[in-house]
């Protein structure tokens, strides 16, 4: 019973992957489909699926830091209002000297996201043409979303707190104290000590 | 004067608490626009940008003095001696130009700010001023031509004399000059020039301080003025101060009340208004009163 | 205006009571606090009634409204905003992201103490505001400025090399007027 509701997302993934070559699949769950490629194919990808297969809208495009890997991914989100499937298009670049080709002229949203992730990330997109201050101004440190910027290093050395406050403590050490549980190690590093 | 001043301001500050009222909540005390002007006097410093800007809010200010010198504000006798003020003939049509005068000393002191809101708000009101004085033009020539006078005195004379008011001797020049006057008070809906949230309030935007003080004086005089010219032109006049006051908030309440519950007008519909039925009534008066009387 | 109590001529009294009790706030609202100022000005918690109005331009403007976060990139505009502003002029933060970061205590681009870059006169508690919150603080204001004591301003003109010092480690790119009133 549940292969019939997934036909549509087996279909597509079995066509994705024998459209192109490297391409893996998966059916997330109904109405999700995930794709990974290689960076070289991402415009012939986006394209195909824009003009042949119905998903003509683009929602989003997101950016993940592997820093265990030493890549980036860079995800964009698809959908087609017909078939009502979101399609989740995946690559990896490197980190360093991060370059990948820009897909302004296939949809004209992808500009601002683009434009978004250079300046947050430093991935360089080839050809896109946008102001290079988008959000933050005159920053001249290390793209801030990178998982070794260190935020709280930075606040300390550029901004000051209220004097006679240090006493307020941090709060998650606080809750973990009256409910039992454990502060798990990644979220250690985000504490106020 | 320092009568207009004082209740030109008291009417202020009932408008804002009939606005507050019927708008469900209770508004400010009635003197509030008193506390207004004597805080912005008692700023400090002043800003300004030129010459030019001293010079603008002093000839608004002139100008609603000016012409409230020439208004007759009681008939009768007894309190005459204090209010007769300056008449002479034909101060009707001198009139008609001190109202104009108002508006261009505004002008002139935004415009030497520099300031591209106070440009597009002056435009804007000037060219909503040039829909809205047809109509009036055209109510007080029927007047001028039923009467066969020009002088104000001589139309309260008018009125005293033949024992009825004006507004029922030629009505179609009264409708007219009412809807014109709602376009005179810059009371919505036609209050484009002047709204916060369209220019961030025009003409006035440079205007801080003391000069704000002054605009907004001049402004409560205008109306003021404005309110008693209707009066004594249509209503015949009042013989004592209550009946004045009477007569003019009675009046007043029409542009204010109609105000309240509308949104704002943009430009050229406001002058397509003014084009329409205002002047259609303003020119049936005319013809009225040169061939029927 | 004198500081101290002992000398108050008539003069001040009048023009205290009639600064306290018409406040013209500017109608601008700089971060997500903004959004309790339409509730504070509308029908249900008038506040109108005390004689706070919103006008359009900092020129016509005696309260400036840091309501929240302010950016290092908002900043720089709130201190022309702040500059071009006439005498006596009162600052209120709301929120606690003015008092101590708030809710953005480890963000790289928001700034945490507001009284290091602009001198605020009352600082009203709470995560937004409650609408009762915020005419509280204006009527804490009215007190203070009957008592002759709120006077951010003339503190800013004082010490402005110090306030200019804490604006330029922050913002790096200054290219503005000087402050000459």
């Amino acid at each position: 019973m549940t292969d019939k509701i997934l036909e549509k997302e087996q279909q597509l993934v079995q066509l994705l992957e024998q459209t192109f070559k490297n391409c893996t699949g998966k059916v997330v769950r109904e109405r999700r489909v995930s794709v990974s490629v290689e960076k070289e194919l991402i415009p012939s990808v986006l394209s195909y699926a824009k003009s042949q297969l119905g998903y003509i809208h683009l929602s989003h495009m997101s950016c993940v830091d592997w820093i265990e890997k030493n890549k980036f991914e860079i995800i964009y989100i698809l959908w087609s209002p017909a078939d009502k499937v979101q399609l989740f298009v995946k690559t990896m670049v490197n980190r360093e000297n991060a370059e990948i080709d820009n897909i302004d002229m296939i949809w004209k949203q992808a500009n601002t996201y683009e434009r978004e992730i250079r300046e947050m990330y430093g991935i360089q997109f080839n050809g896109l043409v946008g102001a290079q201050e988008f959000i933050l101004e005159d920053w001249e440190d290390m793209p801030p979303m990178r998982r070794d910027f260190d935020t709280i290093e930075f606040v300390d050395d550029n901004f000051t707190f209220r004097k006679g406050r240090e006493d307020a403590g941090n709060v998650r050490e606080e809750i973990i104290k009256r409910s039992g549980e454990e502060i798990p190690d990644f979220a250690k590093k985000y504490s106020r000590d | 004067m320092l009568l207009a001043f004082v209740v030109g301001v008291f009417y202020g500050g009932f408008v804002r608490k009939i606005t507050a009222r019927v708008q469900n909540r209770v508004g400010p005390p009635v003197y509030q626009n008193f506390l207004d002007i004597l805080k912005l006097y008692s700023k400090k410093t002043a800003i300004n940008h030129g010459w030019m800007q001293h010079l603008g809010p002093a000839f608004a200010i002139t100008a609603s003095v000016t012409s409230l010198m020439f208004i007759p504000i009681l008939n009768g006798t007894g309190w005459c001696v204090w209010f007769e003020n300056l008449n002479f003939k034909g101060d009707l049509i001198f009139l008609l130009y001190m109202m104009v005068f108002g508006s261009l000393g505004m002008a002139l002191g935004a415009g030497q700010t520099g300031n591209p809101n106070s440009a597009i708000g002056v435009s804007r009101g000037l060219s909503q001023m040039v829909g809205y004085e047809i109509p009036w033009v055209l109510a007080i020539v029927a007047l001028m031509l039923q009467t066969k006078t020009t002088s104000l005195t001589g139309l309260v004379d008018f009125q005293v004399s033949n024992g009825t008011w004006m507004m029922f001797e030629s009505p179609f020049a009264f409708i007219a000059a009412v809807l014109a006057m709602l376009g005179m008070f810059h009371y919505a809906p036609f209050d484009v020039p002047f709204a916060p949230s369209e220019l961030s309030s025009g003409p006035a935007s440079e205007f801080g301080g003391k000069y704000l003080a002054l605009m907004m004086s001049s402004g409560s005089i205008f109306s003021f003025v404005k309110l008693v010219l209707i009066v004594d032109v249509f209503l015949g006049g009042a013989a004592n101060l209550i009946m004045l006051v009477v007569k003019t908030f009675t009046l007043y309440m029409i542009p204010v009340l109609y105000g309240i519950v509308s949104p704002r007008y943009r430009t050229e519909q406001s002058i397509r208004y003014f084009w329409g039925w205002p002047t259609f009534f303003g020119i049936v008066g005319v013809i009225y009163a040169v061939f029927v009387r | 205006m004198i500081n101290d109590k002992n000398s108050r001529k008539i003069a001040d009294i009048i023009q205290d009571f009639s600064r306290k009790h018409s406040l013209f706030m500017l109608a601008y609202g700089t971060g997500c606090g903004a959004i309790e100022i339409p509730p504070t000005t509308t029908s249900r918690y008038d506040a109108e009634r005390f004689g706070i109005r919103g006008m359009a331009t900092p020129r016509q403007a005696d309260v400036l409204l840091i309501t929240g976060y302010l950016a290092t990139k908002t900043l720089k505009r709130v201190i022309r905003a702040y500059e071009q502003m006439q005498d006596p002029k009162y600052v209120i933060g709301f929120g606690s992201c003015t008092i101590n970061g708030g809710m953005y205590w480890d963000s790289y681009n928001t700034v945490k103490i507001l009284s290091d870059y602009i001198p605020v006169d009352v600082y009203i508690n709470g995560c937004m505001p409650r609408p009762e919150a915020v005419i509280t603080g204006f009527i804490e204001l009215q007190n203070l400025i009957k008592e002759g004591k709120a006077n951010g301003a003339e503190q800013y003109k004082e010490n402005l090399e110090w306030y200019r010092e804490n604006q330029r480690k922050v913002i790096k790119n200054w290219k503005m007027p000087d402050y000459n009133w």
